[in-house]
């Protein structure tokens, strides 16, 4: 029997994926209540792709979300959910669109399906974002003081050298104590790293880092049951932690 | 003042409201139409629903026909022909061929609604295989079947799965020798896609084409609603050729905005053909010595303020046999040719009167 639905280009790829497993993963997104004001219908007038900061370093485009999702080519939907949904800067100057589009938005959408199926591509992109995505978790801080190192920013002149050498004094001159910090960007108090614990746990993005990235994912576990036990709390009785 | 009866050539949307509009200013009409019946174009060629308000051709045809056909100034000759014209207006003699023969008429003015006729696609090429295979059709075969109430593939008689429409077959195109738009094609496959996604929702449709021109609120009311309420792909780039594989035909493209090569099996290609003279417009122009213009339609003078008045006084043309025409300019067209043909006349009778 002739393919029901066969992709539309010659060159297309992942033609061994079943067609069903890719329209599920494209209903999912569709299904997303957000969907509704992420697009309506694309010109393919490319307003979003000059204003693109990523279309003019990558071969990525947001105007190829925006048709490709408008016309629901469910095939090449998942060429772009494995390759360069990953692109993206999430910046969202693509919204000055004539349809009032936002492909940005429907990126936003498509990562969140591609890490819940823990696909490969979501692996393979976020791999690089393990310390970032650890100091988050466990602190609610992203950059800290102590990344400015001389190596790292040779065009930032000589100066870094200097704060560089000197970090802590540099931060203890800033006003408030908060600050005083050079492994963390402010000081993040112990109730405050438990309570953010909570909320990615209860929101499903352990589950989400699970998925992804196992070795994070314990390692996270293992330092907040050690922080929540400290505090004579239960990390398997969640609901009496909640309270 | 009695005037000369005004001539209105042809029966279609512009030469009924030509019609109709002459007798409501008091001027008598002889209404000519080569075929049994009125109602032009959109009757003869079984449109289903209008361009854009979606509203059934024959009721919209009947409202226009039965608009005249009572009206004691309004002389109908259906089945009837001008085979040749001599003098000027408002003293025009022309020869009509009827079923009771022939018959010499002196008329005031003449309006000339001759309409188009559609572009055949299998005359100048063979590119897209149109009497070739069975599942290439043109927008007018899609009307009649939704006219006979189903859309079916029909080489099997069973609904299609996959269908797509071909933009621009015979506009815009030097090889043919059509270089002009036929304004109303874009439109009439949105509302053919829409239509057919209504019938059979299980049915991917799609749309090759070079630009989409979906003047004034078509825009919206068609191309959008198309593509947003009914998900139908429009795809940048025109097919190049229509092979078949097996007992599909497998349609060959650029999508230019991908960049990317099309090749996939269609159940059904409504190729969208767009719009000629028609042989009639041809022939008035012969015999009332119209010159045409550069793209063989009617040449009209004073465009773009005046979009009716020929190089000969007392003679115009409404419609698409100046030039490709929707139903909207057709009517405005025919309404401006009677002020004309009526104001015409009457400053010939105050002359006359001294």
């Amino acid at each position: 029997m002739a393919d029901p639905s066969p992709p539309l280009y010659a060159d297309a790829k992942y033609r061994e994926v079943p067609f069903e497993e890719k329209q599920r993963l494209f209903d999912e997104v569709t299904a997303d209540m957000r969907w509704e004001t992420s697009l309506y219908g694309c010109y393919e007038c490319g307003i979003c792709v000059a204003a693109c900061p990523s279309a003019r370093f990558y071969d990525f485009s947001p105007r190829v979300f925006a048709q490709v999702m408008a016309r629901e080519d469910v095939h090449t939907f998942y060429e772009l959910l494995n390759e360069s949904v990953w692109d993206c800067s999430q910046c969202f100057s693509c919204t000055r669109c004539p349809r009032q589009n936002n492909p940005g938005g429907i990126i936003t959408i498509m990562r969140e399906v591609a890490v819940n199926h823990g696909l490969q591509s979501a692996k393979d992109a976020l791999k690089a974002y393990s310390r970032i995505i650890y100091k988050i978790m466990s602190t609610g801080t992203q950059v800290a003081p102590d990344m400015l190192q001389p190596d790292f920013f040779p065009d930032w002149g000589p100066d870094v050298q200097q704060v560089s050498d000197h970090l802590d004094v540099w931060r203890r001159a800033i006003p408030p104590e908060t600050l005083h910090t050079t492994e963390l960007a402010w000081d993040v108090s112990e109730k405050t790293r438990m309570e953010l614990y909570l909320i990615w746990k209860l929101t499903g993005n352990l589950e989400m880092i699970e998925r992804i990235d196992e070795g994070i994912f314990m390692i996270l576990e293992e330092v907040m049951e050690e922080l929540l036990e400290e505090h004579g709390y239960d990390i398997d009785d969640i609901e009496s932690v909640v309270d | 003042m009695e005037h000369n009866p005004i001539l209105v050539i042809g029966g279609g949307p512009a030469g009924l409201e030509a019609a109709r509009g002459a007798a409501e200013l008091g001027q008598p009409v002889l209404l000519v139409e080569k075929e049994p019946i009125l109602g032009g174009t959109p009757i003869l060629a079984s449109y289903a629903a209008l361009t854009p308000h979606m509203e059934d051709a024959e009721t919209v045809m009947k409202r226009m026909v039965d608009a005249i056909l009572e009206d004691p100034l309004v002389d109908v000759r259906p089945e009837t022909q001008v085979t040749a014209a001599e003098g000027d207006a408002p003293e025009i003699t022309v020869t009509l061929e009827g079923p009771k023969g022939s018959e010499q008429v002196t008329v005031g003015a003449v309006i000339v609604c001759t309409g188009f006729q559609h572009f055949d696609p299998g005359r100048e090429t063979q590119m897209y295989g149109y009497y070739e295979y069975d599942d290439v059709i043109t927008l007018v075969d899609a009307e009649r079947m939704f006219k006979a109430g189903s859309f079916v593939r029909p080489s099997t008689g069973e609904a299609p799965k996959r269908v797509c429409f071909i933009q621009c077959v015979g506009s815009r195109d030097r090889q043919v020798g059509n270089c002009w738009c036929s304004k109303v094609c874009c439109g009439v496959a949105c509302k053919e896609a829409i239509e057919i996604r209504d019938h059979l929702p299980d049915c991917q449709v799609f749309v090759f084409y070079i630009d989409m021109r979906m003047y004034g609120f078509w825009e919206d009311q068609l191309y959008w609603k198309a593509q947003e309420q009914k998900k139908v792909q429009f795809i940048r780039g025109i097919v190049t050729e229509i092979t078949r594989r097996g007992d599909t035909v497998v349609i060959k493209g650029e999508d230019t905005t991908m960049g990317r090569p099309v090749e996939v099996p269609m159940d059904v290609v409504v190729l969208s053909i767009g719009m000629e003279p028609s042989e009639g417009s041809t022939k008035m122009a012969e015999i009332f010595q119209l010159p045409l213009e550069s793209h063989r339609f009617i040449e009209t003078i004073g465009a773009p303020m005046n979009t009716v008045s020929t190089t000969r006084e007392g003679i115009y043309v409404a419609g698409a046999a100046a030039g490709p025409a929707d139903l909207e300019d057709s009517i405005s067209m025919a309404g401006a040719a009677v002020m004309k043909a009526a104001g015409f006349l009457r400053k010939q009778a105050l002359v006359a009167a001294g």
